[in-house]
C-alpha cells in the first residue's frame, strides 16, 4: 500500500474517529455532571454532536456517532447500569430518534454540501473562462490566445486532444492545439463544409457525446462559424461540469476564430483596394505617356494653321488632314484606355442624375459634328433620376451618337429617347441609316469588331461594358426606320428634395 | 509642346513667356505679371496643385490648367484650388485661344463692375435682383436666384458642385449634388430652357455647371 493511499485512508477515517471520540467525551462529561447534580435530559447533548457531524461530514459519521452515543448512554446511565439491555419502547424510541436525526441531518448536510460544491465549481469555471476570455481578447495575436484556450481544454479530465482548425477561404488551416493528421484535417473540412458535427454536438451550453460515431477511436469534429473544433474525449461518462467547461471553451474559440476571419477579410479587402489603386495609377501614367506626344503633335499642327504662319492653302489642307489623323489617334487611345479601365474594374462614381442632363452634355460635346443633322429627344422632363456614373454614361451616349452619325445619311435624323420601364430606365438612340444585318446584331458589341473599315471596334464594346457595370443590358435591333440601340440604367433611390 | 504653344499663341498675337518648372513660374509671375497663366498639372518637381497654391497670392492672372489626366477629380480639385478653367490635352490652338480670350473677357467684365450680366437673351440684373428672358421678368425662389447669381458672377467659368453648395446653401450645408441638379432643373424650367439642349446653364460632366457667357 502506498503512502499516499494510506494518508487518504487516514483522512477518510478522521470523521469516524471524531464521532467515536466525541461520543465518549460527551458520555464522560454527562457522568461528571450527573455525579454532582441530578439533571435529566442531558442525553440531548449527543444530538448536538450528531447534528454537527452530519453537517460537517455527512450521514455516515453521524450514524456512527448516534449508535455509539446510544450504546454508551445505555451502558452507563440507563438502569441497569453496566448492561446493554434495552427495556421498554421509550428507550427504543430514543435510539430511533438519534438515528433519524443522524440520517436526516446527514442527508441535508450532504445535499447542502453538494450544491455548495457545484456553485463553487461553476464559479471557478466562470473565473477560468473570464480570465481566458480577457487574456484572449487583450492579446492582439489571436493564434496565441487560441493556444492558451486549447491548453485549458486539454487540462480537463478525459480530454486528450483539443485542436482548432480555421477555414480560410475554403482551406483548412490548423491553428492551435494538438497535431492533426492530413486525414483529420480533411475530415474537419468536410464537417465544416456540410455543417455536420461528428461524434459530439453542442447544445444548451454543454457538449453531448453522440452514441453513434463512424470512427469510435477517432476524434470528434464540431463545426463553428469560421472553423472546426477537433476534440477527443477518452472517458465514457465525463463529469457534466467538465462538459460545460468544454462547451464554453468551444464557444470562446468560435468567437476568436470569427475575429481572426474578420481581420483576414479586411486585410484582403485592403489588398484589393491597393491593387485597384495600382491599376488606376498604371493606366493614368500610360495615358500620360501616350497622350503627351499626340498633344504636342496637335498643338504644333494647329499652330501652323494660323494665317500668320503664311502657309499655302494646299499646305494648310495637308496640315488639317494630319490634325484629323492625330485627333483620331487620340480618340482610339482614349477608347483603349477607357476599355482597360473598365476591364480593370475601376470603381464607378454613381450618383443620381437626370437623364435629360446626361443627354444635354453629350449633345453639347458633339455640337460641331451634329450640325446639319436633325436630332430629336423624346425624354419626359419628369423621368425619375438614374443612379449612374455621369462621365461613363456620358461616354455611352457620345459613342452611340457617334455611331449614329457615322451611319445616318447626310441630313438624316437621329432620335434619342428614354422611358421608365420595370424599375429601370430604358434609353435608346436610333438613326435612319441602313439596317444592321441580323447576323451582326449579336457581335456588334464585341471588342475590336467593326463594320467600318476605319473604325476601332471599341466604341460599342465600351458602351456594353459601361452599361453592364451599371447592372443594365444593351441590345441592337432594326426598327421600322433604321437601327436602334437600346440600353437600361438603374433608377436612383432618391426622393427629390426642395 | 512648349515650342508649339509658343509659336501658335505668338501667331495669335500673344506675348508668351515659357518657364520649365513650378518654382520658376511662381518667381517669374511676380516680376513679369502675366494676364493668363497656362499651368500643366504634370510638372517636374513642385506639382501643378502646389504651383497653383503658390501662384495665387502673387498674381491676379487667370490660371488655365492644362492636363492629360482625364480624371474629373483633378478638374474639380484644380477649380476648387482657384483655377479659372481647364483644357484637356490634346487640344487645337484655336480651342486654346478661345479659352484664353474667354478668361480675359471675364476678367475685364469683373473689373468693370457691370451690374447686368447677359447670356444670350437672359439678363441677370444684380442691382435689382431681377432676372429677365427676352425682356420678360422671371420669378425665381431665393435659392434659385442665389445659384444663378453665383454662376452669372462667374459667367463662362465652370463652377464645381461643392462651390455651388457652399456658396448657395452655406458653409455647413448638408446637401448633396442632387440638390444643385434639382435646383438647376427648376431654373431651366422657369427660363424656358431644355435640359437636353440647354442654352444658358450647361453641364460640365463630373465637375459642375457653367453659365454660357
Amino acid at each position: 500500500m502506498s503512502a499516499r493511499k494510506l494518508t487518504a485512508m487516514m483522512r477518510r477515517s478522521v470523521p469516524y474517529a471524531i464521532a467515536i471520540a466525541g461520543s465518549v467525551a460527551i458520555t464522560a462529561a454527562i457522568a461528571v455532571v450527573q455525579a454532582r447534580t441530578s439533571v435529566s435530559g442531558l442525553e440531548t447533548v449527543y444530538l448536538l454532536l450528531v447534528l454537527w457531524l452530519g453537517v460537517r461530514w455527512g450521514r455516515w459519521p453521524a450514524v456512527v456517532a448516534s449508535v455509539c452515543a446510544f450504546l454508551l448512554y445505555d451502558f452507563f446511565f440507563v438502569p441497569p447500569v453496566g448492561t446493554f439491555t434495552v427495556r421498554g419502547p421509550s428507550e427504543l424510541l430514543e435510539l430511533v430518534v438519534l438515528l433519524a436525526v443522524a440520517l436526516v441531518t446527514g442527508q441535508l448536510a450532504a445535499s447542502l454540501r453538494r450544491s455548495h460544491a457545484e456553485s463553487e465549481a461553476i464559479a471557478s469555471e466562470a473565473r477560468a473562462l473570464y480570465q481566458l476570455a480577457t487574456a484572449a481578447l487583450r492579446s492582439p495575436e489571436v493564434t496565441s490566445a487560441l493556444s492558451l484556450l486549447c491548453g485549458r481544454a486539454t487540462a480537463i479530465r478525459g480530454v486528450s486532444l483539443f485542436s482548432l482548425v480555421a477555414m480560410d477561404f475554403g482551406h483548412a488551416v490548423p491553428l492551435a492545439g494538438g497535431e492533426l493528421t492530413a486525414d483529420q484535417l480533411k475530415q474537419a473540412a468536410w464537417a465544416h463544409e456540410n455543417g455536420r458535427s461528428v461524434g459530439v454536438s453542442i447544445s444548451d451550453g454543454t457538449i453531448q457525446l453522440m452514441k453513434t460515431r463512424p470512427d469510435p477511436g477517432g476524434p470528434a469534429y464540431l463545426p463553428l462559424a469560421s472553423g472546426v473544433a477537433v476534440m477527443r474525449i477518452d472517458v465514457a461518462h465525463p463529469a457534466p461540469e467538465d462538459l460545460r467547461m468544454l462547451a464554453a471553451l468551444t464557444g470562446l474559440a468560435g468567437l476568436l476564430l470569427d475575429r481572426r476571419r474578420a481581420a483576414l477579410e479586411s486585410e484582403r479587402a485592403r489588398g484589393f483596394e491597393a491593387s485597384d489603386r495600382l491599376k488606376a495609377a498604371v493606366l493614368s501614367s500610360l495615358s500620360h505617356e501616350l497622350k503627351s506626344p499626340i498633344a504636342s503633335l496637335r498643338a504644333g499642327l494647329t499652330a501652323l494653321l494660323s494665317p500668320r504662319a503664311g502657309l499655302e492653302p494646299e499646305q494648310k489642307a495637308l496640315l488639317q488632314d494630319l490634325d484629323r489623323q492625330a485627333n483620331r489617334l487620340d480618340h482610339m487611345v482614349g477608347d483603349m484606355l477607357a476599355l482597360s479601365r473598365l476591364e480593370a474594374g475601376v470603381a464607378l462614381d454613381k450618383e443620381p442624375h437626370r437623364f435629360a442632363d446626361l443627354v444635354g452634355s453629350a449633345l453639347r460635346q458633339l455640337r460641331s459634328d451634329l450640325k446639319g443633322r436633325e436630332v430629336t429627344v423624346d425624354a419626359d422632363e419628369d423621368l425619375p433620376p438614374v443612379d449612374v456614373d455621369e462621365v461613363q454614361v456620358g461616354r455611352v451616349l457620345v459613342n452611340l451618337l457617334e455611331n449614329a452619325l457615322e451611319w445616318a445619311p447626310a441630313g438624316g435624323r437621329i432620335a434619342l429617347g428614354a422611358a421608365a420601364r420595370d424599375g429601370h430606365l430604358e434609353a435608346w438612340v436610333e438613326n435612319d441609316g441602313p439596317f444592321i444585318p441580323a447576323s451582326d446584331l449579336d457581335r456588334i458589341f464585341d471588342t475590336f469588331w467593326t463594320r467600318r473599315a476605319r473604325g476601332s471596334g471599341l466604341g460599342l464594346a465600351i458602351c456594353k461594358r459601361v452599361v453592364e457595370a451599371h447592372g443594365g443590358t444593351i441590345r441592337a435591333e432594326n426598327m421600322r426606320r433604321g437601327p436602334r440601340f437600346t440600353f437600361t440604367l438603374p433608377l436612383a433611390q432618391v426622393a427629390a428634395t426642395r | 509642346m512648349q515650342r508649339a504653344l509658343r509659336t501658335g499663341l505668338g501667331y495669335h498675337g500673344f506675348d508668351v513667356h515659357a518657364v520649365g518648372s513650378g518654382e520658376e513660374a511662381v518667381r517669374e509671375s511676380a516680376a513679369w505679371r502675366p494676364d493668363v497663366v497656362l499651368l500643366d498639372l504634370g510638372l517636374p518637381g513642385m506639382d501643378g496643385f502646389q504651383t497653383l497654391a503658390a501662384l495665387r497670392p502673387h498674381t491676379r492672372a487667370a490660371v488655365i490648367v492644362v492636363s492629360v489626366m482625364p480624371g474629373e477629380r483633378d478638374k474639380v480639385r484644380a477649380l476648387d484650388a482657384g483655377a479659372d478653367d481647364y483644357v484637356v490635352k490634346p487640344f487645337g490652338t484655336e480651342e486654346l485661344v478661345a479659352r484664353i480670350r474667354a478668361v480675359l473677357r471675364r476678367q475685364a467684365d469683373v473689373t468693370s463692375g457691370e451690374p447686368v450680366i447677359r447670356s444670350g437673351d437672359l439678363e441677370i440684373d444684380l442691382a435689382h435682383r431681377a432676372v429677365r428672358v427676352g425682356g420678360k421678368p422671371v420669378r425665381l425662389t431665393p435659392t434659385e436666384y442665389e445659384l444663378l447669381r453665383y454662376l452669372a458672377l462667374h459667367a463662362g467659368k465652370p463652377v464645381t458642385h461643392s462651390t455651388l453648395l457652399r456658396q448657395v446653401w452655406g458653409a455647413y450645408a448638408v446637401g448633396d449634388k442632387y440638390n444643385t441638379r434639382y435646383v438647376v432643373a427648376q431654373i431651366r424650367k422657369k427660363l424656358g430652357d431644355d435640359s437636353s439642349n440647354p442654352r444658358y446653364i450647361v453641364n460640365e460632366p463630373g465637375v459642375g455647371y457653367r453659365l454660357e457667357a
